[in-house]
């Protein structure tokens, strides 16, 4: 173990007081950009969050926002004309439009009954696949004493090179 | 004339034919040359894949030349071409619907099993190598008989239409129309190569890493063409759409991700089986997902079975596509079974703080990734299948999951390149991550002195410069040691496409985070102001012509050039397409749509403004990921998977290189 002063000034830089300056740093820099307020959206910004929730009821997997069809730009107008109106929030908006144009306006499923599978089932199948992955690691680190490292083939080589004539006469 | 002009029909016709009992020849050959060990039919093979690429081109050109010619005797013709339409996409007109999309796919695919069979021709002999063949042949044959089936471009149309529809208005619109789909097409039809390969090794059963350093570069081949057409996919939809936007999680755009998603996967984790000798069933198992995602895509998309607006019409195309998607999965399923004795890997992964390590956990994620894309795609089925009711899954769903899976991508690229093979201490973790993290740091300062705000976009930009630091130290090592030559090879020109992925990830977080729009209503000499900057509407400009009447407005920006939104009515489809102008610089792009109803007259414009942070990197990301392609695809200096942990595999002593 090297004392402080010997070791060279790289591998004194990299120690762990300066990770944890780091650490300090960047939980900063986050707290400060992730706390402060983005400002108010304009009402087109609005209407954009809502239409970008609303599935295009004519035309198969678009939002409301992207599609040009006659069907979103009916959507499109009643949204901004109740932003406009300034009297509903955002999901009150979205409720709104469910009502008024039928059940299959929205573009993300429900986390109830039968749909919440589409959420439940990602979920799962990362913690199966972690799951899985942790376990394979606990078995290779049970099998490591079993597998030879290579300084045992090394030596074994090495052993094999020296002795060929014991090697041949083993066989026999 | 006339005669000359309806002659693309029975002369392509006759070349399918043609093709398709070439491809049929071509796949006997080599399965009774194998079996009777007769190396003229082997040899055979070059001569039936010749013919059968010979003829996918010849049937390609009669279609393109009965396009040109206008022969509305052909009944896709009638459904594509319009004598309207400008010669170029005239010419693209080919593959803007089913039929013809199914041919550039068997041109593709003819192409490159000709390709194949003449790059082995010396090898031929060779069982894998011949089986390899086989199974390209199968599936050439597969495609030609699909355009002579159930997709057959050639069929004849009612007689007496003389004029078309044309393509569909957006595929008229954008030049990218010539270059999209066929580079996508490549990508995604290359995938057969690595398989056929996989499927050769399986049969022959010889399991070792020979036919993995034959079939890498292909896997890498189709990669770069499939990244590359999906990028250009991206930048058309932006520049066409009028919506701002590079990526809906439509159906056809999450068929082509799939492949991508799972070819990916491939390309990290087939390093983990060269070096070490491992993961052999896994690496099988993807190449083989990769291709028959390609089916099931094509089935997904083509069939009419889920619409979207990439969706061509209705055919019934869909049971041939399923039936050799269910081939695919059960040929190779029982193949990998059957020599599951053999692919058993021989060593261990020591700990998870390895370069192996951090392979798995890249795999583990893209698995989850193509999960949820694949669940996000044919979850509205399964409802709809067991409880007869509709849902439409679409852009939050996606977002919402695929934004933490990124963000967790991007950590892995930042600690992986600096990782070890075997075993990695803290110390050497410290000592390599810290320049690398502190990139990550300032980058995370810069954001939040600009004003970034949301935690997202804010670790995205952190990950981004840690990332962007750890693939820089590798090239700068490299580079310092090997000048130019440190560029090349695949580590790191593999560094150079994370950047690319790296430059990607963050102009996506930027734009979907901080993007601002606005509805202006400009009067003629009266400037708007929005987002720091003005705008002025100078006039309008009508152009008409057989196809199209066009309307556009002169934007002035911040009283500098001219920008022209435009809205164009196509008089044969009545239809209405707006086409964006956009004003792009390093920093953020200025998006102007122009807002229907349109009236000259009145000296009033309605249009949309988006101002865009970053789009620009995206572009360059995408570019600096296909030169980083081609860069890693150069054999860089490296040692060959000599490892003592490959040697005492049971196969090693049959598994030659083929």
């Amino acid at each position: 173990m090297a004392s402080a002063e010997a070791m060279p000034l790289s591998a004194r830089l990299k120690s762990w007081p300066m990770w944890m300056f780091m650490a300090i740093v960047t939980a900063c820099l986050l707290a400060v950009g992730a706390g402060r307020e983005a400002g108010p959206l304009t009402q087109q910004e609005r209407i954009d969050v809502i239409t970008k929730r609303l599935a295009c009821p004519t035309c198969d997997g678009e939002s409301v926002f992207v599609s040009q069809a006659s069907a979103a730009v009916n959507i499109k107008n009643e949204v901004a004309r109740q932003v406009a109106s300034g009297q509903r929030n955002d999901e009150q908006i979205v409720a709104h439009i469910e009502e008024r144009f039928g059940g299959r306006v929205l573009l993300v499923p429900r986390a109830t009954g039968f749909d919440s599978l589409v959420w439940v089932l990602p979920v799962s199948v990362l913690v199966c696949s972690v799951a899985g992955l942790a376990a394979a690691f606990r078995r290779w680190r049970r099998e490591q004493g079993l597998v030879p490292s290579d300084d045992d083939r090394a030596m074994v080589a090495r052993l094999l090179a020296e002795e060929p004539e014991d090697h041949d006469e083993v066989p026999r | 004339m006339l005669g000359a002009a309806g002659i693309g029909g029975p002369i392509g016709r006759a070349f399918l034919l043609v093709g398709l009992v070439g491809a049929l020849f071509g796949f006997v050959s080599c399965v009774m040359g194998m079996r009777q060990k007769d190396e003229k039919l082997l040899r055979l093979s070059l001569r039936f894949a010749t013919l059968s690429a010979v003829s996918a081109v010849g049937a390609f050109m009669a279609m393109e030349y009965a396009m040109i010619t206008r022969d509305f005797s052909l009944d896709y013709i009638q459904k594509v071409g319009s004598r309207s339409t400008p010669a170029l996409y005239n010419f693209t007109a080919v593959w803007s619907a089913l039929e013809g999309s199914i041919l550039m796919w068997l041109l593709a695919l003819a192409l490159m099993t000709a390709w194949i069979a003449w790059r082995y021709r010396a090898k031929v002999t060779d069982p894998l190598v011949a089986t390899a063949l086989a199974t390209m042949f199968v599936t050439a044959f597969f495609f030609f008989l699909l355009t002579i089936g159930p997709a057959d471009p050639f069929a004849p149309g009612e007689s007496g239409v003389t004029d078309g529809p044309g393509p569909n208005p957006l595929l008229q619109n954008h030049i990218l129309v010539l270059f999209h789909p066929p580079i996508l097409y490549i990508g995604y039809v290359g995938f057969t190569i690595p398989f056929a390969f996989a499927i050769g090794a399986l049969v022959t059963g010889r399991l070792g890493e020979g036919w993995l350093l034959e079939t890498r570069r292909w896997a890498l081949f189709s990669w770069g063409f499939l990244t590359f057409g999906i990028v250009l996919g991206g930048w058309w939809s932006y520049e066409v759409l009028g919506w701002s936007g590079v990526w809906a999680w439509d159906p056809v755009e999450n068929a082509s991700l799939l492949p991508w998603i799972t070819g990916t996967a491939y390309i990290h984790s087939v390093l983990v089986q060269e070096r070490r000798g491992m993961l052999r069933v896994w690496n099988l198992s993807l190449l083989a997902a990769t291709f028959s995602l390609t089916i099931l895509g094509t089935f997904l998309t083509r069939s009419g079975i889920l619409n979207s607006v990439h969706a061509f019409s209705e055919s019934d195309i869909g049971p041939y596509l399923l039936t050799f998607f269910a081939i695919v999965v059960v040929v190779s399923l029982v193949l990998i079974g059957w020599r599951g004795d053999r692919l058993r890997s021989p060593g261990i992964i020591d700990s998870p703080m390895s370069r192996e390590g951090a392979f798995l956990a890249n795999n583990v994620l893209f698995s989850v990734f193509a999960f949820v894309v694949l669940l996000g795609t044919v979850f509205p089925l399964i409802v709809e299948a067991l409880q007869n009711r509709q849902i439409v899954v679409g852009e939050p769903f996606f977002d919402s999951l695929a934004t933490p899976i990124g963000i967790v991508m991007l950590f892995l690229m930042c600690i992986a390149p600096v990782l070890p093979w075997r075993k990695a201490s803290t110390e050497l973790l410290s000592q390599r991550l810290f320049w690398p993290a502190w990139c990550g740091v300032a980058a995370l300062a810069v954001a939040v002195l600009l004003g970034a705000t949301g935690l997202e976009p804010l670790l995205t930009f952190a990950l981004g410069g840690f990332a962007t630091g750890a693939a820089l130290r590798q090239l700068v090592l490299a580079t310092r040691r090997q000048k130019w030559r440190g560029l090349v090879g695949r580590a790191n020109g593999g560094m150079i496409v994370h950047i690319g992925v790296i430059m990607i990830s963050v102009a996506l977080a930027a734009s979907n985070s901080y993007t601002r729009s606005q509805e202006l209503t400009l009067a003629k000499g009266v400037p708007a102001s929005f987002g720091g900057h003005t705008f002025e509407l100078k006039g309008f400009v009508e152009e008409s012509d057989a196809r199209r009447t066009s309307i556009k407005v002169d934007v002035s920006i911040d009283g500098g050039k001219s920008y022209r939104p435009a809205i164009h009515k196509f008089t044969s489809m009545g239809q209405n397409v707006g086409t964006p102008s956009v004003k792009s610089s390093w920093s953020k792009d200025i998006y102007l749509t122009l807002e229907p109803p349109v009236k000259p007259t009145s000296n009033e414009a309605k249009i949309k403004v988006f101002i865009k942070p970053m789009m620009t990197w995206m572009w360059a990301g995408g570019i600096l990921m296909a030169i980083g392609t081609v860069l890693s695809a150069f054999p860089g200096r490296r040692r060959r998977p000599t490892d003592p942990v490959s040697a005492p595999v049971p196969t090693a002593l049959t598994g030659t290189s083929p």
